[in-house]
């Protein structure tokens, strides 16, 4: 958690120094009527500097010995596949469109992330996608993508 | 009789057909979700959210509301008979709710919380009622300096109650602050942080984002852990929940103090079940003649808690309803969603949407009546849904986020966006940072800053007229107090850490 600490503490500083110049610099920090649009961000730029430095100052002085914030072992493995295959969809959303994008997505989880027998699978797989189909695009018409094959 | 007209009102609109049905999904679903762990009340309402774009907003809210007072319900069960916390406000239903499980006493507890979640429910909605149109009133006459320091007052509140660790807390809100800045400034017309980015436009949307932290993100912490949920045999059958009297009498003045204090509790801004029902526990073990059963499957553990958490989940409202500001982080959804059906929460909610506001109130009469039933007679239909794998419902609750986030806009930036923030909720989770913080100064972010600039464009004295008006002035050193107290307890305890460390 130190580590974790220390690379958020000066990532935040980071950001906030980003924010504070471009407060000052990029927007107009105060207008003839008033406080400008880089009125807000300068100051909250300046607050997170704050913070962070008080964090980092904190991680530093901090215990040493500290568990590791990630999971090891099946649960990491577990967590990149699940994030992996999500990632993937939103990907290919356009191109297989909504519905068979679902299919795809429920089968590389249920069946090969968590060992599902292939009956099952594929049940919960057109089950799951119909009903998504008929409450989002059917009733609440949502226009889904469509994908190459037209559904 | 305004009043008695307004109510008639509210019910007029709670009794329509498509309304009731709303709010019987919303009950059912609200069980589910609180039973289930995993998914809580935050989550449930940014799910179910884009379900709602389409409706009338009264049954929109008419639905989230159910969902928001049965989780409280649905917690319990979960807590009774797994001693796994259904949702964070019945953790600490698991210590003697389970031990009474134990003993053999399943279904006295969840009886014992059904109960006391309906009186406390029932009461709150009342206190909710009639509280909430005085609130807007005074609330009406507040100007810029007024509604910067209420939103200062909720989102330090807010912030220094719900993490572990304030200081994260607070990088939390001011990070939240910053993605509100993005997008156009609504007084100059400038484009900020859009990185030449059209869909930045518009800002960082806040539905993918709660989507992403509170769906995504929980979701993703789920994944990792390898665990197996033995569900306790018991007997929770009709007639088993039923309280005998003697059950009766060590509970009902525990309930009568966990809905006050609930309700109390969660009117504050910021405070909201999760921190009544705590108090609720510890004041009911002070207060009680035989704190020595606490821990070992006393009722009144389980009744005062349980009656907490829905008072002060009715009492939520009440701020949010009048003054804007969410009492808690399922509220700050919900205030969202208020701005996406195009209402401006606040104190002319109550004249200019009677109708949303009394519909709602009555269907929270309603909901109330629905759960009482549903918690008493269905309880075990609730657990056969407990038996449905993780494995399962991971992937299904990702597919509802994915389509979620995607009807805002039907863009699939949107859905990228939720993603991301996936991610990050789920970084936040693990490193003790608060994703509730972040969202609720998502929501408020333009609306504070409006109010600050507005106040010093009127101000001759600059930030000092904060304190030169009486009511800003208390709202302001309050906030300043949250964040102080604080903050000086945690330099006081590094201080003497590190004096301790030297004498060592």
């Amino acid at each position: 958690m130190r580590r974790a600490d220390q690379l958020a503490g000066g990532g935040l500083l980071l950001l906030g120094l980003g924010f504070a110049v471009a407060g000052l610099r990029s927007y107009t920090y105060w207008s003839p009527t008033g406080p400008g649009s880089g009125f807000l961000p300068f100051w909250l730029g300046l607050t997170m500097m704050g913070l962070a430095t008080a964090l980092l100052v904190r991680s530093v002085r901090g215990p040493a010995a500290d568990g590791a914030w990630l999971p090891t072992g099946p649960g990491r493995r577990k967590l990149l596949a699940v994030l992996g295959v999500t990632a993937a969809l939103i990907a290919v959303l356009k191109i297989t469109g909504m519905a068979v994008g679902t299919v795809l997505f429920l089968v590389a989880i249920l069946r090969f992330v968590e060992g599902m027998r292939w009956p099952s699978t594929l049940a919960i797989a057109v089950g799951t996608a119909a009903a998504n189909y008929l409450i989002f695009a059917r009733w609440l018409r949502v226009p889904f993508p469509e994908g190459v094959l037209g559904f | 009789m305004d009043f008695f007209a307004n109510l008639a009102l509210g019910f007029s609109v709670a009794f329509t057909p498509f309304n009731l049905v709303m709010a019987a999904a919303g009950v059912t679903l609200g069980t589910l979700i609180g039973a289930l762990p995993g998914v809580g009340p935050v989550s449930g309402v940014a799910l179910l959210l884009p379900l709602t774009f389409g409706m009338n907003p009264v049954s929109g809210i008419i639905m989230l509301a159910a969902l928001y007072a049965g989780s409280m319900y649905g917690g319990t069960i979960t807590s009774v008979l797994i001693n796994t916390p259904g949702e964070s406000a019945s953790v600490v239903t698991c210590i003697d709710g389970y031990q009474m499980a134990l003993q053999g006493r399943a279904g006295p507890a969840l009886g014992v919380a059904a109960i006391g979640s309906f009186v406390a429910g029932t009461v709150g909605v009342v206190l909710l009622m009639l509280m909430s149109p005085l609130l807007a009133r005074w609330a009406l006459s507040f100007g810029p300096p007024e509604t910067f320091a209420l939103m200062l007052l909720g989102l330090t509140t807010v912030t220094g109650l719900t993490g572990e660790d304030p200081l994260k807390g607070y990088m939390s809100m001011v990070l939240g602050l910053m993605l509100a800045m993005a997008g156009f400034d609504i007084i100059s017309g400038d484009a900020r942080f859009t990185f030449g980015v059209n869909e930045m436009l518009d800002g960082v949307e806040f539905l993918p984002v709660a989507i992403g932290l509170f769906g995504l993100g929980e979701v993703l912490v789920g994944a990792e852990q390898v665990s197996d949920m033995r569900i306790l045999r018991a007997r929770y059958g009709l007639r088993d929940v039923m309280l005998s009297a003697a059950d009766w009498a060590r509970s009902r003045w525990a309930i009568v103090r966990g809905t006050v204090l609930g309700f109390v509790i969660g009117v504050l801004p910021g405070a909201g079940p999760t921190i009544a029902s705590f108090l609720a526990y510890t004041l009911e073990r002070k207060v009680s003649n035989r704190p020595q059963e606490f821990g070992r499957g006393a009722i009144e553990g389980v009744a005062a808690p349980e009656s907490a958490n829905n008072a002060a989940s009715s009492a939520a409202f009440v701020p949010m309803l009048t003054l804007g500001i969410p009492g808690s982080a399922t509220t700050a959804v919900m205030l969202g969603g208020l701005m996406m059906w195009g209402l401006r929460p606040g104190p002319l909610l109550f004249e200019k949407n009677p109708d949303f506001v009394w519909g709602l109130i009555a269907s929270l009469y309603l909901a109330n009546v629905m759960l009482l039933v549903l918690n008493i007679a269905f309880i075990p239909m609730f657990v056969r849904a407990l038996r449905i794998p993780y494995a399962v419902l991971m992937p299904l609750i990702i597919v509802f986020c994915v389509t979620g986030a995607y009807s805002l806009n039907n863009k699939v930036w949107d859905v990228g966006v939720m993603l991301v923030f996936g991610v990050v909720g789920y970084a936040m989770k693990k490193l003790g940072y608060s994703p509730a913080a972040l969202t609720l100064a998502l929501v408020l972010g333009p609306l504070a800053e409006r109010a600050l600039r507005q106040s010093l464009i009127i101000s001759d004295a600059g930030v000092a007229i904060f304190f030169m008006r009486p009511i800003s002035a208390v709202l302001t050193l309050l906030a300043l107090a949250a964040v102080a107290v604080p903050a000086a307890r945690a330099l006081r305890q590094a201080v003497r850490g590190r004096a301790r460390a030297a004498a060592a």
